[in-house]
C-alpha cells in the first residue's frame, strides 16, 4: 500500500518533510514518505492518500470548520488514519433485494431501518459528520451514531436513496460500514435493560423502606403506636414488588440449581443464589408475620437493600461482558458474503454466496478471498493457504487445481468453479464446529459456587443448633433467633464478591488490548499446565518477511528498487525491508515480470534478475558461499532468492516467516514455569522442527502438517491426559483447537472464525498481552479470594452474634451494607490488569480486517538489522 | 404527627414518578449509549444542509 502512495506523490514531492510532521487531517506523524498536494508549495503533509482525500472532501463540502473544532472533543478512540478502500462487494451486497428484505424490512410508512458498522468512527467530529447524512440526502430521516460500538441506526425512504449510495457518501470520508449479522446485540440489549429497570426499581423502593425504617429505629411505636403499625404496612406494601419482581432474579436460579443438585444427587452443584433467595424469603415472611401480628421484628429495609445490591452487581456484570460480545459481533460481519458470479456471457454481478450453486463460476481478484471451494476453471496465480492450514509459502494454481474457500488469491483474477458452498465447504465445516456447543460450561463451577454447598451445610448446622440451644433456654424467642441468624448470614457480600470482581478485571483487560468473552476464564486461567501454539501467525509474525542477505548490499538495493514493480509477496518483503530511493526507482528499465520465476531489468545499464535460485543460477554463475547460503535457507525451510547482476549472482536473499521478538523469553517463562509448551502447525514438519529448536521444546510436542481435525483431536488427547490447556492461535484452522480447548486464545490480527470460537482475543500486538492475561487473571482471582474471606469471616462474626441473640433488625440494617460496601471497594479499587504494557493503549478496538496505518517509521527499524548482519545461522538475530 | 398520614402517601407518589420516568427512560433506550449524546451537544443544529445535493449524487469514489 505505501508503495503506491510513494509512487503515486513522488513527482510533487518538495524539499523533506520531518517524519514526524503531523498528518493534516489525522494528526498522526506523516513518516518517512508523506503525501502532499500536487499543487501548492508549502501544502499540508498527509499520512496517507486516505486522509488526504478526506481532507479534501471536507474543505470542498465546507464541513471542515465544525470537523476539525470538533475532533479534539472526548474521548479519542482508536485513532487511525482514514481507511481507503471500500470494500465494494459488500456495499454491492447492501444494494440487494434479499439483504434488504432480511435485515431491513420495509416498514408501514414506506421507510426502511437498518443498522450498520461503521468502522473509523473515534471522535465527536465523526458523530458530527455521520449525522449530516440527513442534510447530505432528503432520503434520509434520520441517522443515529452510537461512537462506543460503532454501530450507525438509518433509517430512510428508499424511493429517494439507496443504502449503496449512502455507504459511499460516508466512504469518501474514511468511514467504512458493515452490514450487522448474526446480531447478538439485541437480545444483550434487552436482557441489560430488563436488569437496569430491576436495578433502578429495586434501589427506588429500598430507599423508601429504609426511609421509614430509620423513623422506626428512631423509636416511632413509643410515640404513637398506630403511625408505628402504618409505618410497617407501608414497608411491608413496598417490599412485596421488591421481593417478588426483583427477588425473581434469585429465586429462578436459585430454584434450578436446586432441581439440577438434586437430579445429579450431590449439593456440589448449588448455585450461591440459593442461600441469598433463602435469607430473602425468611427474612420476608418473617416480617410479614410481624407485621400482621403486630407483634415481632420486620427486616424489610435489610432485604430490600440486599435485594438492589446484588442485583447492581449482576447489571455491572453484565454490561462489562458486552465489550467483548459486541466486538465478536462486529468480526462476524467481516466474514465474506459476496462473490462475483461469472455470467454465460462473460459478464460478472455481485451475487450473495448463499445462492451461489456448485457448478456456478465465480470471479476471484487478486488480494481477495476465495468464497467457496472449487476447481480453477481459468487463470494462473498463486494462493495464500495460510488462513486454512498455516503454511504461509503460497501455493501456485492452474486451471484444474483445487482451491479452499478462505484461502487468498494473490497475484492475478481466477475464475474459480464451485464445487461445494456453505456447510459442505471446508470454511463451512470449520464455522460449524464454532457454533457447536462447546460442553465447556458444564465443566467448570465459579468458585463462590464450589463453596456455597458447605456454606449452605454450615449455615443450616448452625440455624439448628440456634434453634435447639435456644428451644432449651428460652423456647419463645428460638424463632426469632433463628430467622435473625438467616438473614444476617445471607451473603450478600459473597454473592456481589465474583461478579463484581470479575467484571471490573474483564473492563481493565479490554483497556490493555485483552478481550475476555466469559469472566469464568480468568478462573481457569490459573490451573492452565499446557500451552498449545500455532505457529504460522502466532509464534511468527505470518508474513514473508527478509530473515537475512549474503553477498552485495549493492545488488540487494537494486533488487529491492526492481521488485517495487511487484506485488509478489517476496516483492513486498523486499521493499518493506529496504525503503526504495525513488531516484534508483527511476533509472529501471527493461522491466520483464517471468511467472513463478521472477523478474529482471535493467537499472543503470547492467542488467539484473532476481529470482528462484534454481532459474537464475540456469543463466548466471554463482560461487560457493552463495550457492551453500541457498542451501541452508531451504533445509530450513525459508525461501531464498538469488540476485544476478550481468550473468553473476551477487547477493543471495532469505525470506521467511519471522518468529515475535518476545516469543523465546515467554516460552522460557512458561517452561520454568512448569507449564507444558507445544507447537501445533499445518507447516511442514521441517519448518516446525526448526523453530521448536530455536525454543527449546522437545521434538515430540513439536508438530507440523497437522491438519484441523488433528488440531481439534490433538488438544481432546490432552484433556483426556489431563491437562488444562491453553490454546493459542490465529487462522481458521485454529478455530476448532480453540473451540475444544479450556481456554482458547485467539492472537491479534487472527481470522474471523478463530476470534469468534476463542475465549479470549487479543488486540495488542504480539504474544506479551498473553502473559498479562494469566498475570492479571492471577491477581484477579487474589482479589476474590481476598473478598470470599472476608465475607466468609463476616458471616461467621453474624452467625455467631445470632446465636447469641444479638443481632435485631437494627444491627443487620447496619452490618449487612458495610460489607458489601467493603467488598465493593475491593472489587472495584483492584489493580489486576495494570500491567506494564497497560500504558500504551490497545492499538485499536477493531481486532480484525483494519490494515495498520501504511507508516515506514513502524516498519523500517524491524526490518533493517538484517542488513548489517550477514553470515550466520539465518535466525539467530531475531531472539535477540 | 397526623400529617403524616397525607405527607408520607405524597413523597411516595413523587418517588412513583420518578420510577415511572425512569422505566420510560430506560425503555426507549437512553441507557444504551451513555456516551455520544454528550457529544452531540456541542454540535451547531443551526448549521443547514452544508452539502449540496450534487455533491451527494455522485460522491467521489477513488478513495
Amino acid at each position: 500500500m505505501s508503495t503506491s502512495v510513494n509512487v503515486g506523490s513522488a513527482p510533487a514531492r518538495s524539499e523533506a518533510t520531518a517524519p514526524d510532521t503531523p498528518c493534516a487531517h489525522c494528526g498522526l506523524p506523516v513518516g518517512s514518505t508523506p503525501v502532499h498536494d500536487p499543487a501548492a508549495e508549502n501544502a499540508d503533509a498527509f499520512c496517507c492518500t486516505g486522509c488526504q482525500a478526506v481532507y479534501h472532501t471536507l474543505h470542498e463540502a465546507g464541513m471542515h470548520d465544525t470537523y476539525y473544532r470538533l475532533s479534539g472533543i472526548g474521548q479519542e478512540r482508536s485513532p487511525q488514519p482514514a481507511q481507503a478502500r471500500p470494500d465494494e462487494l459488500v456495499y454491492a451486497e447492501l444494494g440487494t433485494d434479499d439483504f434488504l428484505a432480511e435485515h431491513a424490512p420495509l416498514r408501514d410508512d414506506g421507510t426502511r431501518a437498518i443498522t450498520l458498522f461503521v468502522d473509523g468512527v473515534h471522535c465527536a467530529a465523526c458523530v458530527w459528520l455521520v449525522e449530516r447524512l440527513t442534510d447530505a440526502f432528503g432520503g434520509v430521516t434520520d441517522a443515529l451514531l452510537d461512537l462506543p460500538r460503532a454501530r450507525l441506526r438509518l433509517e430512510w425512504d428508499p424511493d429517494r436513496v439507496s443504502l449503496p449510495e449512502v455507504a459511499d457518501w460516508l466512504s469518501q470520508f474514511g468511514y467504512r460500514v458493515h452490514p450487522v449479522r448474526q446480531d447478538q446485540h439485541q437480545a444483550r440489549t434487552d436482557e441489560e435493560r430488563r436488569l437496569l429497570l430491576k436495578v433502578g426499581i429495586c434501589w427506588a423502593l429500598a430507599g423508601n423502606v429504609m426511609l421509614l425504617a430509620l423513623a422506626l429505629y428512631a423509636g416511632l411505636d413509643a410515640v404513637d403506636s398506630t403511625l408505628n403499625a402504618a409505618a410497617h404496612w407501608v414497608s411491608f406494601g413496598l417490599a412485596i414488588p421488591a421481593v417478588l419482581y426483583g427477588g425473581s432474579e434469585f429465586v429462578r436460579r436459585a430454584w434450578s440449581s436446586v432441581k439440577w443438585a438434586w437430579h445429579q444427587g450431590t449439593a456440589r452443584h448449588l448455585h450461591m443464589d440459593l442461600p441469598i433467595a433463602l435469607g430473602i424469603w425468611v427474612g420476608f415472611l418473617d416480617s410479614v408475620w410481624g407485621t400482621v401480628s403486630g407483634r415481632g421484628e420486620v427486616w424489610f429495609d435489610s432485604i430490600t437493600v440486599l435485594i438492589a445490591a446484588v442485583l447492581t452487581a449482576r447489571w455491572l456484570q453484565l454490561r462489562s461482558r458486552r465489550l467483548a460480545g459486541d466486538a465478536s459481533d462486529r468480526l462476524l460481519a467481516l466474514l465474506p458474503t459476496m462473490a462475483h458470479q461469472v455470467g454465460g456471457d462473460g459478464t460478472t454481478t455481485p451475487v450473495r454466496v448463499d445462492t451461489l450453486q456448485p457448478g456456478d463460476c465465480v470471479r476471484v481478484r487478486p488480494g481477495d478471498t476465495i468464497p467457496v471451494d472449487g476447481v480453477v476453471e481459468d487463470g494462473r496465480s498463486s494462493v495464500n493457504n495460510a488462513v486454512l492450514t498455516g503454511e504461509h509459502q503460497p501455493t501456485p494454481v492452474e486451471p484444474g487445481d483445487e482451491v479452499t474457500g478462505g484461502a487468498t488469491n494473490l497475484s492475478t483474477p481466477l475464475i474459480v468453479r464451485v464445487t461445494a458452498t456453505g456447510e459442505a465447504s471446508s470454511i463451512g465445516q470449520l464455522l460449524a464446529w464454532v457454533r457447536e456447543e462447546a460442553p465447556k460450561s458444564a465443566r467448570v463451577a465459579h468458585l463462590a459456587d464450589r463453596i456455597t454447598g458447605y456454606f449452605v451445610a454450615g449455615v443450616a448446622t448452625l440455624a439448628i443448633l440456634t434453634a435447639t440451644l435456644w428451644l432449651m433456654w428460652a423456647p419463645d424467642e428460638a424463632m426469632r433467633h433463628v430467622v435473625a441468624l438467616l438473614v444476617i448470614t445471607c451473603p450478600c457480600a459473597l454473592g456481589m464478591a465474583t461478579p463484581l470482581s470479575l467484571a471490573v478485571a474483564t473492563g481493565q483487560a479490554a483497556q490493555t488490548g485483552i478481550f475476555v468473552k466469559s469472566e469464568i476464564t480468568l478462573e481457569r486461567c490459573q490451573e492452565v499446565d499446557a500451552i498449545v501454539l500455532d505457529k504460522t501467525g502466532t509464534l511468527t509474525e505470518g508474513q514473508l518477511a527478509l530473515l537475512d542477505t549474503h553477498g552485495e548490499p549493492e545488488a540487494v538495493a537494486w533488487a529491492a528498487a526492481l521488485e517495487t514493480n511487484s506485488s509478489h509477496p517476496v516483492a513486498q518483503a523486499l521493499t518493506a525491508a529496504h525503503p526504495v530511493d525513488p531516484e534508483v526507482a527511476a533509472r529501471i528499465d527493461d522491466i520483464d515480470h517471468i511467472a513463478g520465476r521472477g523478474l529482471s531489468g535493467t537499472v543503470d545499464g547492467r542488467r539484473v534478475v532476481v529470482g528462484r535460485p534454481d532459474w537464475i543460477t540456469q543463466e548466471a554463475s554463482c560461487e560457493e558461499p552463495l550457492r551453500a547460503a541457498v542451501r541452508n535457507a531451504a533445509s530450513n525451510g525459508h525461501t531464498p532468492v538469488a540476485v544476478a547482476v550481468d550473468g553473476v549472482v551477487q547477493a543471495v536473499c532469505v525470506f521467511g516467516d519471522r518468529l515475535r521478538p518476545e516469543v523465546p523469553a515467554l516460552v522460557r517463562k512458561w517452561q520454568e514455569a512448569g507449564h507444558r509448551v507445544m507447537i501445533l502447525s499445518g507447516d511442514h514438519p521441517a519448518v516446525v522442527r526448526h523453530v521448536a529448536d530455536k525454543l527449546s521444546i522437545p521434538e515430540e510436542d513439536a508438530r507440523g502438517h497437522v491438519s484441523p481435525a488433528e488440531k481439534r483431536a490433538a488438544i481432546e488427547h490432552l484433556h483426556d491426559e489431563g491437562y488444562t490447556m491453553a490454546m493459542v492461535g490465529d487462522g481458521v484452522n485454529d478455530a476448532g483447537a480453540l473451540q475444544q480447548a479450556d481456554i482458547g486464545i485467539a492472537v491479534d490480527g487472527g481470522a474471523t472464525p478463530s476470534l469468534v470460537a476463542a475465549d479470549v482475543f487479543l488486540t495488542r500486538q504480539g504474544l506479551a498481552p498473553i502473559d498479562d492475561l494469566f498475570n492479571g487473571a492471577s491477581n484477579t482471582m487474589r482479589v476474590i479470594r481476598g473478598t470470599l474471606t472476608f465475607s466468609l469471616m463476616y458471616n461467621l462474626a453474624g452467625g455467631t452474634a445470632a446465636m447469641a441473640g444479638l443481632v435485631g433488625p437494627l444491627v443487620a440494617a447496619v452490618a449487612m451494607p458495610v460489607s458489601s460496601l467493603v467488598v465493593v471497594t475491593a472489587a472495584i479499587t483492584q489493580r489486576s490488569f495494570a500491567v506494564s504494557g497497560a500504558a500504551e493503549a490497545p492499538r485499536s478496538s477493531v481486532p480484525a480486517d483494519t490494515p495498520a496505518p501504511p507508516h515506514d517509521t513502524d516498519r523500517s527499524p524491524k526490518a533493517s538489522p538484517a542488513l548489517d548482519h550477514v553470515p550466520g545461522h539465518p535466525s539467530t538475530k531475531q531472539a535477540a | 404527627m397526623n400529617i403524616l398520614y397525607v405527607l408520607v402517601p405524597l413523597a411516595l407518589l413523587l418517588a412513583g414518578a420518578g420510577v415511572a420516568a425512569f422505566v420510560w427512560s430506560v425503555r426507549t433506550g437512553q441507557y444504551d449509549d451513555v456516551e455520544t449524546p454528550s457529544m452531540r451537544i456541542l454540535m451547531d443544529d443551526d448549521m443547514q444542509a452544508p452539502t449540496s445535493e450534487p455533491e451527494s449524487d455522485q460522491p467521489a469514489s477513488e478513495n
